[in-house]
């Protein structure tokens, strides 16, 4: 009956930013975040109170997948974060920290929404075409010939994770690892259109990191007893597959819609069998060497199978089928009648292998573009976000191959980038206003509120204490460890900036990020030279911080811009 | 016992509730509106401008309330727009016969009645008012509308007969509906799309028939995608089916395809009839004779060079391996809503597999252009070069936005979007009475409605700028005389310069540059040609395009763009409407006629305005004194809408400035400058307006509003016939 009921009317309300439980969440959120991020991070342990899984995170995945929240506003901050992260896998902290600041900053400075989202989006526009012109002074192009930019672009990935668990020497382990298994996946004779293959990523608990390695081909699980009844194979040529998705269980398959009447004696169990059997004769005829199956074998098939040599493995699950299509090049057949011959693959050979204390049958390819990463570490947390982490990796590796740059990390492309933006706001505004109704004076205001909300983004990489400064020559960053002595030679102090291009030993002056400073012109132009020199470089994805940083904005302007929530109570 | 439970269904009450809901709508009414945030019960939310979805968002319990929201939804069902404008519109209503309530309740309080006798008294003279309303709206209005308001009228076509239209018109339309309906930074760029979209799918024989199908198969026409800036939405040629291929086979060269509504492979037993089986043989031949009667069907597709199989059913696996061996691609699990979509723009009927094994030619196949898996964000799509056998050249738009409540909100406005264009594309008929035993005024009505022919003789004589009109058909050949003395008597009255020069200053009091220059330039227009008429915007629009190359003003850019759409229906000319005599002699005469189709005007309340100075004009004349009032107070209530619109305006733009100069503007008949671009259909006002007042009537009848305690049911007529 209570379907019936009346609903419940909405719940509306004026001006929702103005609220202080808005105000309140929305920090406590950002808290949350900020507190996350960077190598430095602190971690959050995710639990329901009544036991059950414990998640151990400092990733934005993990940690908005976790979370559930309730305002519809931080609802549509999260949502936006964890979409952009599902389409690019990275830079999700720094989307939901840009955005947290951009709307703290712009409500302090009371001007209208009209204003602040113009302007809002006009600064934005300058900064992706700065971020993609060949000025840019914060992007390095990728050099395929070598692994190093690729290797160091993996390693930063790694590093900005410590939930992980990483030694310095597993880390370079595993982004070795990375970096091969995303090379596997690139087809060797690609002309024109590239399809990418795929590494699909083995789980071993309980292992050392270091014993996680990249195997060419597929990994299929299976039980000790089972794998003690394959028979080696010994033949020199290529092995003929038969891979089907159809079960071989002898089920009857439907009979349509009619009423099927059995006369006495008549069995379909045994019609069906004769049917199994004499695919197994066919087979064995077409001297396919291993027959794959999606769903269950009837045990009398198997053993006449194997009776002829023929290897037959079942319950390979529909997450394997399209890998081993691609691999084996076979066609999955859905038919127990006839089998047309070029539904047949092939692959290179099959052996038995024992991780840890898993019993694998390992499929090796004649030439293909899958391969398998067998990922360990030590318990189940940490291998969650090692496997969270790698897939990340991977999809940055792909993301760059697409869009040939990276960008500056550790904090540097933003510092950088708000530079720029202040002198470019500065010294040139009305190329910036253009045919607008907005003020001068509203424009640096706006700008001020939005570099300040670029800089207060890589102000959250320091967490124990430290200060931060930037440079007045390139505009990166550089920190300085928490206890340090004052008024001393800043170049003894500081070593490195954030990414690692520049070192304290040149000529620079430098300013606290939270003081004002003079707009300066930030350095534009990467010279070559300085980049091949330096081979421990911090590096971000070009394509997923674009992304952020669109985002960003777009969903700041999107909630700046609310002057009604109606909640539902039904 | 009764009374605890039943309130009075006062104007007072209504018009509390309809504030309430007007200081919600009001806040995303027009370029400057922001945007509300809706939850749904399932957690899910949404960002919306749409008032329609915003009234239905708030679930609300008071009756009249719920009267009113479902008045909006079925306005909404027909138009697709209009919503925030219809709350506003009906609470300046609400609030002007409030007034005159107030007004005579102290003449009531002296008589000393009764409570209740006064309750009653006011709900009979609510019942006449509503009477009231409902004949003006019906025999009056539409005759303002066409006999005042159509002169203003503007047209959105660059040719009337063959209605094309040309981009830069289309743009302004859009940009202004658009920005009702999107977050403001996203405004240009939707427009934008939709433009491109539009053009994009129309062939030059496109029609009406276009905008229905769209309309109607909207949804399958956009995929939306999450986690992607707004920027990135884009146009694919071609369709775009939301699921991935059970089969693909890459194909190139001649590539056709068949449609099929069942399964490919034999049933093993038809629905209703008895399958007898007598031996395990007579089961494996028969399985025999599927799979080889499957083999068979596919085999003979492929020589008939089909390569894609759509199929609105699940086909079982026997049939997706052999159209995988013959190289077949298969899409499964169409909605009935994507296959009629297809159907509608191949043409195509569904191949059903023949009964036996027959090689016959299959007919009902079709060519395509492609088909080939789409990624769109690591998702897969099935992506279809169809084509086309009608107008409408198969398109995609792919709305991206970081969140699923933001791609909602604009796949909603776009589909509103082609709504109004559906509308915008159609004819509105307008009937309405002329009381024709009062001889005088008749006279004057078809004055006015000739007088835009009248304006025409001086400027015939000078011979410099051609306007066609299309010829007024009056079959009432006596009015003919009246008209000519009229037009002798209206041409006496002609403004002289000193006129103007005393009238201009008194408008504008404060004069700033622009306006000075403004006025300068319809002196020097009007002194070329003494009585140019209205529609004559050419010479102004010469006079202001080498304004505009002498001074960047943006404010002369505004005037020099609004001009060009005029120019452009000046040349057209099909602006007065063919108007019929029905019925002639003593009795009422009905007179039917139309708003053609694509009429617009400029928005920024323009609409209102005009409505509102030709209804007042009409009340002086009115004899009655109910007609006075109804007209009176549907007149004011039309200016609420431009009184929001320029509320955050100030200065010279505000709204009591901008009011006197478009009065003004009317009386000494020159053109309205709008401050703001952008057009707006005028079907869609007059179909708003005509709604507001029926919700008006429909409120104004209801005496008392009574609450049963019962769980609301649905009254099913047979039942109650039973039961009685």
């Amino acid at each position: 009956m209570s379907r019936l009921d009346a609903k419940k009317p909405s719940l509306c309300k004026s001006e929702p930013l103005t609220s202080e439980r808005v105000r309140i969440t929305l920090s406590v959120l950002k808290r949350i975040v900020t507190s996350c991020y960077g190598p430095s991070g602190r971690l959050k342990q995710l639990h329901n109170g009544s036991g059950g899984y414990v998640c151990t995170t400092s990733q934005s995945s993990a940690l908005l997948g976790h979370l559930s929240v309730t305002h519809p506003i931080l609802k549509i901050l999260t949502t936006s974060v964890q979409n952009h992260v599902s389409s690019f896998s990275d830079c999700g902290l720094f989307t939901a920290i840009l955005c947290c600041n951009l709307i703290e900053n712009v409500q302090r400075l009371g001007l209208t929404p009209t204003t602040v989202i113009r302007l809002n989006k006009h600064l934005l526009s300058l900064c992706i075409s700065y971020l993609k012109s060949e000025t840019c002074g914060c992007r390095i192009p990728v050099d395929f010939s070598s692994t190093q930019i690729l290797l160091c672009l993996v390693r930063s990935i790694l590093t900005s994770k410590p939930a992980c668990t990483l030694t310095r020497a597993e880390t370079e382990h595993v982004s070795a690892l990375i970096l091969r298994a995303f090379l596997l996946t690139i087809p060797e004779n690609a002309e024109g259109h590239i399809i990418l293959g795929k590494s699909l990523i083995v789980p071993l608990k309980g292992q050392r990191v270091i014993d996680s390695t990249v195997l060419p081909g597929i990994l299929i699980e299976m039980s000790e007893v089972q794998l003690m009844r394959l028979l080696p194979i010994k033949k020199s040529t290529a092995l003929k597959v038969a891979l089907f998705c159809t079960t071989l269980s002898g089920d009857i398959s439907d009979t349509g819609e009619g009423t099927v009447v059995l006369s006495y004696g008549v069995s379909l169990e045994n019609a069906v069998l004769d049917q199994l059997l004499n695919l197994g004769r066919r087979l064995v005829s077409d001297h396919v060497d291993l027959v794959l199956c999606q769903k269950v074998i009837h045990p009398s098939l198997k053993q006449f199978l194997n009776m002829h040599r023929v290897i037959a493995i079942d319950r390979i699950g529909v997450t394997l089928m399209e890998p081993l299509t691609k691999m084996t090049g076979t066609q999955p057949i859905g038919s127990l009648g006839s089998i047309s011959s070029n539904s047949y693959g092939n692959v290179k050979d099959v052996c038995t292998a024992k991780f840890g204390s898993k019993h694998f049958v390992h499929l090796i390819p004649n030439e293909a573009t899958i391969c398998s990463l067998l990922l360990c570490n030590r318990n189940d947390t940490a291998w969650d976000e090692l496997k969270l982490t790698c897939q990340t990796a991977l999809h940055v590796l792909q993301l760059t191959l697409k869009e040939p740059w990276t960008l500056l990390g550790g904090g540097c492309t933003e510092t950088h980038l708000a530079a720029y933006i202040r002198h470019k706001t500065h010294n040139n505004p009305e190329s910036i206003l253009k045919d607008d109704e907005c003020t001068q004076t509203e424009l640096q205001l706006i700008a001020e509120a939005f570099c300040s909300a670029l800089e207060s983004v890589v102000g959250s990489l320091e967490h124990d204490g430290g200060e931060i400064l930037t440079d007045m020559k390139y505009g990166h960053l550089w920190s300085v460890q928490a206890d340090s002595p004052c008024l001393v030679n800043w170049p003894d102090l500081l070593s490195q900036c954030g990414c690692g291009l520049y070192n304290s030993q040149e000529e620079l002056s430098w300013s606290f990020l939270r003081s004002t400073r003079h707009p300066f012109v930030p350095q534009t132009c990467l010279s070559h030279e300085a980049v091949g020199s330096v081979s421990n470089l911090t590096l971000d994805c070009l394509t997923a911080k674009l992304s952020g940083l669109q985002v960003a904005v777009e969903t700041a302007n999107l909630i700046l811009d609310l002057s009604y929530v109606i909640e539902d109570k039904n | 016992m009764l009374s605890s439970m039943a309130a009075a269904g006062s104007v007072k009450a209504a018009l509390q509730v309809t504030e309430v809901l007007e200081a919600i709508v009001s806040c995303c009414v027009g370029p400057e509106g922001r945007q509300v945030l809706c939850t749904k019960p399932t957690g899910e939310v949404l960002l919306s401008r749409n008032g329609g979805r915003l009234l239905e968002a708030l679930h609300l319990e008071h009756p009249i309330a719920r009267m009113i929201v479902d008045c909006v939804s079925s306005h909404l069902k027909k138009t697709g727009d209009g919503a925030k404008t219809f709350i506003i519109y009906l609470c300046h209503l609400l609030r002007g016969l409030h007034a005159i309530t107030e007004r005579e309740k102290d003449s009531l309080m002296c008589e000393n009645i009764q409570t209740y006798g006064r309750h009653w008294k006011n709900c009979c003279r609510w019942k006449f008012i509503s009477q009231a309303l409902l004949t003006f709206q019906t025999q009056v209005l539409d005759g303002i509308m066409d006999q005042y308001l159509s002169r203003h009228f503007l047209s959105i076509f660059s040719s009337a007969k063959e209605r094309t239209l040309c981009r830069s018109s289309l743009e302004l339309l859009l940009e202004a509906y658009f920005c009702g309906r999107v977050g403001r930074n996203n405004h240009k760029f939707i427009s934008q799309l939709m433009c491109d979209y539009f053009f994009k799918c129309m062939t030059c024989k496109s029609g009406i028939d276009v905008f229905e199908l769209v309309d109607d198969c909207f949804v399958e026409l956009n995929v939306g995608v999450t986690g992607l800036p707004v920027s990135d939405s884009r146009i694919i040629a071609g369709l775009v089916l939301q699921k991935d291929f059970s089969m693909y086979c890459p194909a190139d060269g001649d590539i056709r395809m068949v449609i099929v509504t069942e399964t490919i492979q034999p049933l093993f037993s038809a629905s209703g009839s008895e399958f007898i089986l007598n031996s395990e043989a007579q089961f494996q031949t028969s399985q025999f004779w599927i799979i080889e009667k499957t083999k068979a069907i596919m085999k003979h597709l492929r020589s008939q060079n089909v390569k894609l199989l759509l199929s609105s059913v699940r086909q079982p696996d026997l049939v997706i391996y052999y159209a995988g061996v013959n190289g077949i691609s298969v899409v499964e699990c169409l909605s009935s809503e994507e296959m009629s979509l297809i159907q509608r723009i191949i043409g195509l009927s569904p191949f059903v597999p023949p009964p036996a094994f027959s090689q016959c030619e299959i007919s009902n196949t079709a060519l395509v252009k492609f088909c080939k898996p789409l990624v769109l964000r690591s998702r897969r799509y099935v992506h279809l070069g169809l084509i086309s056998t009608c107008t409408f050249i198969p398109h995609c738009i792919v709305l991206c936005g970081p969140v699923q409540g933001l791609i909602e909100q604009h796949e909603d406005a776009l589909h509103g979007a082609f709504k109004m264009l559906r509308q915008l594309f159609r004819d509105l008929d307008l009937n309405y009475v002329i009381q024709a035993n009062d001889q005088n005024d008749t006279a004057s009505l078809f004055i006015c409605k000739n007088s835009g022919e009248s304006y025409q003789v001086p400027d015939a004589g000078n011979g410099s700028i051609q306007k066609p009109y299309p010829d007024t058909v009056v079959e009432n050949k006596d009015e003919l005389e009246k008209t000519q003395t009229y037009l002798k008597a209206y041409s006496n009255l002609s403004i002289s310069d000193v006129e103007l020069e005393t009238n201009i200053p008194y408008s504008t009091p404060k004069l700033t540059p622009a306006d000075t220059f403004q006025t300068d330039e319809m002196l020097r227009c009007l002194s070329l040609g003494k009585n140019r008429l209205i529609g004559d915007y050419e010479a102004l629009l010469k006079s202001s395009s080498t304004a505009y190359s002498t001074r960047g003003n943006s404010r002369i850019e505004i005037c020099y763009e609004n001009l060009q759409v005029t120019n452009i229906t000046g040349k057209g000319g099909l602006l007065p409407v063919s108007c019929k005599l029905q019925n002639m002699g003593t009795s009422p005469s009905y007179l039917s006629s139309s708003v053609p189709a694509g009429c617009v005007l400029p928005v920024g309340g323009n609409f209102e305005i005009l409505l509102h100075y030709y209804l007042l004009n009409y009340a002086k004349k009115c004899h009655q004194s109910e007609e006075t009032m109804v007209s009176m107070i549907i007149a004011n209530a039309l200016l609420g809408i431009p009184k929001v619109l320029y509320k955050s305006k100030t200065g010279k733009d505000s709204f009591p400035h901008m009011y006197i100069r478009a009065v003004h503007a009317l009386q000494t008949n020159q053109p309205i400058v709008s401050s703001q671009t952008g057009l707006e259909s005028v079907t869609g006002k007059c179909h708003l307006l005509t709604s507001v007042l029926q919700c008006l009537t429909k409120i104004l009848t209801i005496d008392l509003v009574i609450t049963v305690k019962r769980h609301p049911q649905k009254v099913h007529s047979q039942d109650s016939e039973d039961e009685l």
